[in-house]
């Protein structure tokens, strides 16, 4: 047995003397129990919900650890630490609930986790102009209860609501599942308070819009922390829904279902949940529809007048199309079960490697797009499962979720990274953009070039003038070519 | 020795954890090292081998409550995490460490004197041996509120029911928290031995760690009850539906349930003590943030009280902050009672208390 496991993809270390320096002056910041190099917390803080760390777990190692945990209570107290790491060269990682999908919250390169937990503060609910002004750390369910609790809602609702905070859906680019009405979350925020690396403290106006230049507090919004820290957030809440209407449909084939959804979209209907599975997930979460049909589920929300009407709308569409009417009980079957994943624990258990990968597709190829990636995905030796359901609806397009599992013996990392270049191939191909909703992290930065082209130098540039040192989650967001991980 | 159930753990090991945002611990902590995921890839990772457990592993592997706050949202129906926690980091053998420095005062204590507290204090109750009524006190009651005996005796006496008392020993649950597994088995058969003896047919008992002790793990643990053990809401809303107790109107109507985590989620006992409550005339119950099976801990479950007394001191903060500024805050738990007045004194009324005063004044 060992004090702490090995890491597989830890870059580098900063010189120990360096990381007590900076120790010394974050306990003077935020006070010697904000700072620690304990192992539990170094083992904790190095990793986050990306697969292969679970791969890693059962093995007995994890990815990289940091060398320092540091817990901020405010803003003022993250300016002094980054002044301070901008300084020392340190890097830092920002760290929230854990449950990003790609390892963009590994320190791949040590340092310093940042982790933004003790912020969980709601600050302040403006009721005339349906804005809440809360601290990046609080954690989503509960930021929502708050709301219910106060007679509203925050409209976002992820599958990962209980596990993921607010800081980390705004720093990559989140989308919830009742998003066709009341957006993502770079729609739903109003403005943003972040901390740059030499310590600017800065934040855009809580207005409903500007045109006072770019909106710069935006720019962190997907940014992953790349470009400095997201320390608070005004958002757009809704007076919860007077009612709630549910509704299901089969479809004989996605293309068909597809064309239908495009239809209801045009007609400025605006249902909070459009869910639309392949015949393989309809008998996978809804056996009693059988496996042969495609599953279409929707929720539409709001005053009860317009709902009739956006209900009224969408039937005459679904019905034209030649859907069949499958009541609510599906919809209310699938509230129930939205945030179970505990198959994957069972799955990884069995020896199982399996990930989801979401992209996006405009109409005329988000049927193309799945047909291809599901081919590509079934094309990779060891694959059991390649299927996918479309999760977020659009006018101009939507956003698809394909999942795999595989069984692939021994070289689970290797079938892993398999199984993504195919995805990832298959996608680029098709003309669909590589992430709708998940991010970039560590894992998927490999494709960025092929995904920006040129504006992949912009955002380089930019992260050269906010981050000279570049002591911000470094490795990440595609930005440098990963020594380990991706070679 | 209680067996670890591998499967369970490293299904939450390998879980994003949907039950973050209902941990106490980490919510008012906010360290990633004591998030229930955090906890089970420590506690599973050391049970493969692959991780040593040094007094800093153990110490976030028993940053737990007890609370079972994560079972409600959990995806794993046959997963008790606060269990396999404490079971993953129990030594297998005495000449094992298991137990943190902080702990061993306690566990001194309660090889001495039967308490984690030290001497226990004189009972203030009306014993009468070989009653079929045991009133077992516990010892966070005992040692912190002792009157308690004696108004809980009265309101035993109001309705008439005759009682009896015994020099009673921890449950245990201490001791099984502290890693003394050995320790825990030996004051419950010095329990079991003592419930003979005295010859009751029923123990009722105000603290819920006790009632939780009795119930699951005395028969695990090999021994057999010779008495059936009662929640004291229960009990006593029985002995007001049967008319032995009529409360009268009191002065304070507008009052607020704190749910102890035992009784709300492992009991089921959410309704029971709002309906003593409600008996009270002209009683009107303000419901916290978070209530019933959903109620967040106070931060006195498993002992943090001791164990951790600053991070308890913290959660009991969280956990006023849910409840309306004002309202008195009755609760039903020694724990609860001791864990929320840290903050605020006066507001924390014990609801038998309260029903004593609604009764015998």
């Amino acid at each position: 047995m060992h004090n702490l496991p090995q890491t597989v993809i830890q870059e580098s270390r900063v010189e120990q003397q360096t990381i007590d320096t900076f120790a010394r002056e974050a306990n003077r910041i935020v006070g010697s129990d904000q700072v620690s190099a304990n192992p539990a917390d170094l083992l904790a803080n190095s990793r986050d919900y990306w697969p292969v760390n679970n791969i890693w777990m059962i093995e007995g190692r994890v990815p990289a650890l940091p060398q320092l945990v540091v817990w901020p209570g405010n803003t003022e107290e993250i300016s002094a630490l980054l002044k301070l790491a901008t300084k020392l060269k340190v890097p830092v990682t920002p760290y929230g609930e854990g449950s990003g999908t790609l390892g963009g919250a590994i320190p791949i390169k040590g340092g310093v986790s940042l982790d933004l937990k003790r912020m969980n503060h709601l600050l302040e609910i403006d009721e005339e102009s349906l804005m809440v002004r809360v601290e990046s750390g609080l954690n989503g369910a509960l930021y929502e209860e708050l709301l219910n609790h106060a007679g509203y809602t925050g409209g976002h609702f992820p599958q990962s609501l209980r596990c993921s905070s607010i800081g980390g859906w705004l720093a990559c680019r989140a989308a919830g599942q009742f998003s066709t009405r009341y957006g993502k979350i770079e729609d739903i925020a109003v403005s943003l308070e972040a901390v740059l690396p030499d310590g600017t403290i800065f934040s855009g106006r809580s207005v409903p819009r500007t045109a006072t230049g770019p909106r710069l507090d935006h720019l962190l919004i997907g940014s992953e922390g790349i470009f400095g820290v997201i320390t608070s957030a005004t958002l757009r809440i809704w007076p919860l829904p007077e009612k709630r209407h549910l509704i299901s449909y089969t479809f004989a084939d996605l293309k068909g279902a597809l064309e239908c959804i495009r239809l209801i979209m045009r007609t400025g209907a605006r249902p909070a949940v459009v869910r639309l599975y392949d015949a393989q997930e309809t008998g996978n979460h809804f056996p009693e529809l059988g496996d042969q049909r495609c599953a279409l589920i929707l929720l539409i929300e709001g005053t009860a007048k317009i709902i009739a009407a956006e209900a009224e709308v969408i039937d005459d569409l679904a019905i034209a199309s030649g859907a069949v009417d499958c009541g609510p009980e599906h919809v209310e079957h699938w509230l129930e079960k939205r945030f179970n994943i505990s198959v994957a624990s069972m799955l990884f258990q069995k020896g199982a490697v399996l990930d989801t990968i979401e992209v996006s597709t405009n109409w005329h190829n988000a049927h193309s797009t799945y047909l291809a990636m599901q081919k590509s995905l079934l094309a990779v030796e060891g694959t059991m499962l390649a299927s996918g359901h479309y999760s977020h609806v659009y006018p101009d397009g939507a956003g698809l979720y394909m999942t795999v599992v595989g069984f692939p013996g021994s070289d689970k990392l290797a079938f892993y990274k398999r199984i993504w270049q195919a995805a990832m191939e298959a996608c680029l191909a098709q003309g669909a953009a590589i992430s709708h909703h998940h991010g970039i992290g560590l894992h998927r930065g490999q494709w960025m070039h092929e995904e920006h082209g040129s504006g992949l130098s912009v955002l380089k540039k930019i992260k050269k003038a906010l981050d000279p040192e570049n002591i911000m989650n470094p490795g990440k967001l595609g930005l440098e070519e990963g020594k380990l991980w991706q070679k | 020795m209680a067996e670890v159930n591998m499967e369970q753990l490293l299904n939450c090991a390998l879980c994003p954890n949907m039950c973050r945002c209902d941990c106490p611990v980490l919510q008012a902590l906010g360290h990633e090292k004591v998030a229930p995921a955090g906890k089970a890839r420590f506690a599973a990772m050391h049970q493969q081998d692959h991780l040593e457990l040094s007094n800093e592993i153990i110490e976030a592997i028993a940053n737990c409550l007890g609370c079972r706050g994560c079972t409600v949202l959990c995806p794993f129906p046959e997963l008790n995490l606060c269990d396999e926690l404490l079971y993953a980091r129990t030594p297998d053998s005495v000449d094992q460490s298991g137990q943190l420095p902080a702990w061993e005062p306690y566990l001194a204590n309660l090889k001495k004197y039967g308490s984690p507290y030290g001497q226990k204090p004189p009972f203030g109750g009306k014993s009468s041996r070989g009653s079929d009524v045991l009133y077992f006190v516990g010892c966070t009651a005992l040692a912190n509120h002792p009157e308690s005996v004696a108004v809980i005796g009265k309101l035993l006496q109001q309705a008439g029911v005759n009682y009896q008392l015994i020099d009673e020993d921890c449950c245990g649950y201490p001791a099984e928290t502290w890693g003394d597994p050995n320790l825990a088995h030996s004051l419950a058969a010095e329990n079991i031995r003592k419930f003979v003896e005295c010859g009751a047919k029923k123990l009722v008992t105000c603290c819920p760690e006790c009632w939780l002790i009795f119930t699951e793990r005395y028969k695990k643990w090999g021994f057999e009850l010779p008495l059936e053990i009662v929640a004291a809401p229960a009990y006593f809303l029985g002995l007001v539906k049967e008319g032995l107790l009529k409360p009268a109107a009191i002065e304070q109507t507008k009052l607020s349930y704190h749910d102890p985590c035992i009784w709300a989620r492992t009991a089921k006992l959410t309704k029971e003590p709002r309906q003593l409550l409600e008996s009270i005339p002209g009683i009107t119950i303000e419901e916290p943030l978070f209530s019933g099976e959903l109620t967040h801990c106070c931060g006195g479950g498993r002992m943090f009280q001791l164990s951790f007394p600053k991070t308890a001191e913290e959660i009991a903060k969280r956990r006023l902050s849910e409840f309306t500024v004002g309202a008195g805050i009755v609760t039903a738990c020694p724990f609860c009672r001791e864990g929320l007045s840290q903050e605020n004194n006066a507001r924390i009324i014990d609801l038998l208390e309260l029903l004593a005063n609604a009764c015998c004044s």
